[in-house]
């Protein structure tokens, strides 16, 4: 059908606009700091993304049915803190790591239990239960750092794949093709786009809302939880309180990359361009270094620069569909 | 000075349709004029460019002789333009009044909102419509239809002198109806410009005076109503002459055993509701908005909970939690309200119409794709949507266009139904393809499945279902064959206590 391909050309078009801001974002640091694309900051940014791109790939999943959780980079110091507990207390890391996984989908079904079973805001629950986490990460560890000295450990975060990419950044990758295939191919991933597109509706055609979003929740918890688990294994130490000033970094990502803050649309392709463009955007700033605060303000007018083209992207859909079958013609 | 409207050469491409092409002609003030063709034959994008909500590719719009430049329905409602769509437009936390006059209450001397004043300008215009709406009552609270009362009193108070009307009786009871004609004339009799769109062609007959037909976007016709007559609108607008759709029905008269009984159920909304339905019967719910048909289908689909009484399907006894439940045992419900409870309009046509048999085409871990593609073509096929692709996004369809997604959703061919329950399932579809819905809906049932009918078009009940029960206030007020029902009778019993 001659329409499937200006619809597919539109898709990729949203994307390629994307990644031209992408490319002008590291021209432009490249020319201010020729460091910029050096192989050890490269390395270094592939690192760093890697965390934020790991919570993203579960943020961008709950953001397409209709769920977010704003306790997710709580969530993961949680992981991180937890897991060095455990490897601490003498217990093997990967049962330490498989134990923490489970621990985070708890928690992401508390989440859901409060969102979806007692029917509050997403927002608040979240944001409340932030808060509660926070303590919790503080009382666990009296607010000192973990050390976690077990050498086996360090493989996840720090080592690299074929001695060159790192070992996160490589796992990221896999998780994106992974949810990339379930949200487009299975039925799973159909069901997340319809409760997100209209919740109402889908219940009335034998879909389960509550479910489904419980499960997207609980999944947000455990990639949460892993990616606290991989900080951990690359610095060798849990903190319980870092990270925190990049609260929103996921869900940014996320709707930088053209997931609908309103649900129901978006994908992982889009998602690891808003990691991209996040990440690069950061390192950047800090390539420069700037001053931390002018960096805060940064990422703030970033996230607004996402909202707003979240905005035009649910207003001007219409739009963009007439331009690509202007091209067609 | 002479008062009329006039629409010259316009025309409105979206992707992959041209919506309308050269359109010319034109209104005088003290008619009313109907738009008439199929869905998506570009009436609502017409009104939509004359309302500065689109703007037209090419041509424009003259009124009394200045040619307009809308660019935002601003411009357009300083014209005099008000269209009242099908979607309300009222804020519903608002009070009456202060809809009406939104954006332009009076003030005091002090700057703040007149209240004394609002009230009694918003009682003025009240009483000359002879309404029974108190101007602090809040507009959500109001019935469809007189909220619809509030929007035309609202065009009235601008003055405006074009009022568009895009399928308002659609939500509508008769009685209803009828105090929208009376609106409606008075308008006319004050020299306004009335442009009215229905599908319903008896109304068409009954308030307008000229007729414009519209088809694939073109100016095919235009007709005074008092000297054509149905054919020869029918055959305006489809382009073909198809009969007497009741007569030419092929229906199913053989009867099986009891497929769906209903014992005194008791919901939040239905008090000892009792009915049977066999196999092979096309069973009608009439009664006016509101007598809790829609209620009976959705506590019988798990979709509401049921509070006493018994539902028994196929000779067991049922309470569905979950319409998915429902869905299982075989039980289909095309829903009344689409935007709300029928669709997901940011997707395609595809993923609405797989919806609920999306575990039915899988292959392995995958969604088989070209099934999924040919249920879709197979819908678009059988009620004649009009779209350029199964992957064009619901909400860019036409309004009657949406609605045939829906009943393509719930009669595909993977869906094993044994009783399909079909909540106002015509609203906002051509003559045309209802003759289709009604043929669907006979087949269906010549099948030995059963079929519930809720419809607020008497005549479309009464005449396509086997019997008819009448409901009121959430209770069974009558119970009558086809041949024994009237218009008249089935109304008589939806209005008595
Ligand atoms: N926003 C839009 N984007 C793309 N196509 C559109 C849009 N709005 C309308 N169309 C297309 O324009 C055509 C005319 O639609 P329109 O809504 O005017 O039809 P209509 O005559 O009002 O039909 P109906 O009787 O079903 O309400 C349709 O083919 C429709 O798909
Ligand atoms: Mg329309």
């Amino acid at each position: 059908m001659g329409n499937d391909r200006s619809l597919r050309r539109v898709i990729k078009s949203k994307n390629t606009v994307l990644i031209a801001i992408l490319a002008a974002v590291v021209l432009m640091f490249y020319l201010l700091n020729s460091n910029y694309l050096s192989g050890d900051n490269l390395r270094g940014v592939m690192q760093s993304m890697s965390i934020t791109g790991i919570m993203a790939v579960g943020a961008a999943c709950l953001l397409i049915g209709g769920g977010i959780d704003l306790a997710t980079s709580m969530e993961a110091l949680f992981g991180g803190v937890l897991c060095g507990l455990l490897i601490k207390a003498g217990i093997p890391w990967p049962l330490s790591v498989l134990l923490t996984l489970a621990a985070g989908g708890l928690i992401g079904g508390a989440v859901a239990y409060l969102v979806a079973h007692l029917g509050m805001m997403p927002f608040i629950a979240s944001i409340a239960l932030s808060n509660v986490i926070r303590g919790v990460n503080l009382v666990m560890t009296n607010a000192q750092n973990v050390p976690v000295p077990t050498e086996g450990f360090w493989v996840l975060g720090s080592s690299n794949v074929l001695n060159i990419i790192p070992t996160p950044f490589v796992i990221m990758l896999i998780l994106l093709v992974i949810y990339g295939l379930v949200l487009h191919k299975t039925q799973f991933g159909r069901n997340i786009y319809l409760i997100g597109g209209n919740q109402f509706a889908a219940r009335l055609s034998g879909l389960s809302p509550k479910k489904i979003r419980t499960i997207l929740y609980v999944n947000n918890g455990v990639l949460a939880a892993f990616s606290g688990i991989v900080v951990a294994s690359r610095m060798h130490s849990a903190s319980p309180s870092s990270l925190s000033d990049s609260q929103m970094d996921a869900i940014t990502a996320a709707i930088l990359g053209g997931v609908s803050f309103m649900g129901g649309s978006g994908g992982m392709g889009g998602c690891l361009i808003g990691i991209l463009l996040l990440n690069f955007f950061n390192n950047g700033l800090n390539v420069l270094s700037l001053e931390s605060h002018w960096q805060t303000i940064a990422q703030g007018a970033l996230l607004i620069a996402a909202l707003t083209m979240d905005y035009f992207n649910e207003k001007s859909r219409e739009k963009s569909l007439k331009a690509g079958a202007a091209l067609k013609q | 000075m002479e008062q009329y409207l006039e629409f010259t050469g316009i025309g409105k491409a979206y992707p992959g349709v041209q919506a309308l092409r050269d359109i010319s002609f034109r209104c005088d003030g003290g008619e009313v004029l109907a738009l008439l063709g199929e869905n998506g034959a570009g009436k609502s994008t017409l009104l939509k460019i004359l309302s500065g909500d689109t703007r037209p590719d090419e041509g424009g719009i003259i009124i009394d002789g200045r040619p307009q430049q809308f660019s935002a329905p601003y411009d357009a409602i300083k014209a005099g333009v008000s269209v009242i769509y099908q979607e309300r437009q009222l804020v519903p936390a608002m009070s009456v009044m202060e809809n009406i006059f939104l954006g332009e209450q009076p003030k005091t001397s002090l700057g703040t909102i007149d209240k004394k004043a609002l009230r009694q300008s918003t009682q003025d215009i009240i009483d000359k419509f002879g309404l029974p709406i108190r101007p602090d009552e809040l507009a959500g609270r109001l019935s469809v239809a007189y909220q619809q009362m509030v929007e035309i009193m609202k065009a009235y108070r601008r003055n405006s002198k074009i009022i568009a009307f895009d399928e308002p009786t659609a939500p509508l009871a008769d009685a209803e109806i009828a105090i929208l004609f009376d609106l409606i004339r008075r308008l006319k009799e004050e020299g306004r410009i009335v442009l009215y769109v229905s599908h319903r062609l008896s109304e068409i007959f009954r308030i307008t005076d000229k007729i414009a037909v519209l088809k694939d976007g073109r100016f095919v016709k235009y007709l005074t109503t008092s000297r054509t007559n149905e054919q020869e609108l029918i055959q305006a607008m489809v382009g073909r002459d198809i009969g007497d759709t009741y007569a030419n029905l092929r229906r199913n008269d053989k009867l099986g055993d009891v497929l769906l009984e209903v014992c005194n159920l008791e919901t939040e909304y239905l008090r000892d509701v009792s009915f049977t339905l066999r196999r092979g019967e096309v069973l009608g719910l009439a009664g006016l908005v509101g007598a809790g048909r829609t209620e009976v289908a959705r506590a019988i689909f798990g979709a509401d909970a049921i509070l006493g009484g018994e539902i028994r399907f196929e000779g067991e006894a049922i309470d569905f939690s979950e319409p998915k439940d429902a869905i299982e045992a075989g039980i289909a419900l095309c829903p009344e309200d689409r935007k709300d409870q029928g669709l997901v309009l940011w997707r395609s046509i595809r993923e609405n119409i797989t919806m609920p048999v999306l575990g039915r085409i899988r292959k392995g871990l995958f969604l088989d794709r070209a099934a999924e593609e040919h249920l879709a073509e197979e819908a678009i096929a059988k009620y004649a949507i009009r779209t350029p692709s199964i992957n064009k996004i619901v909400r860019e369809l036409s309004g009657g266009n949406q609605q045939k997604v829906i009943l393509g959703r719930w009669t595909n061919s993977k869906m094993t139904t044994k009783l399909l329950i079909l909540d106002e399932p015509t609203k906002g579809i051509d003559v045309g393809t209802k003759a289709e819905v009604y043929q669907m809906i006979c087949d269906f049932a010549g099948e030995g499945f059963g079929v519930i009918f809720i419809s607020s078009e008497l005549t479309e009940v009464i005449n396509v279902s086997d019997r008819i029960i009448v409901m009121r206030n959430g209770r069974v007020t009558g119970d009558v064959t086809r041949r024994e029902a009237t218009e008249e009778s089935v109304l008589a019993l939806a209005m008595t206590d």
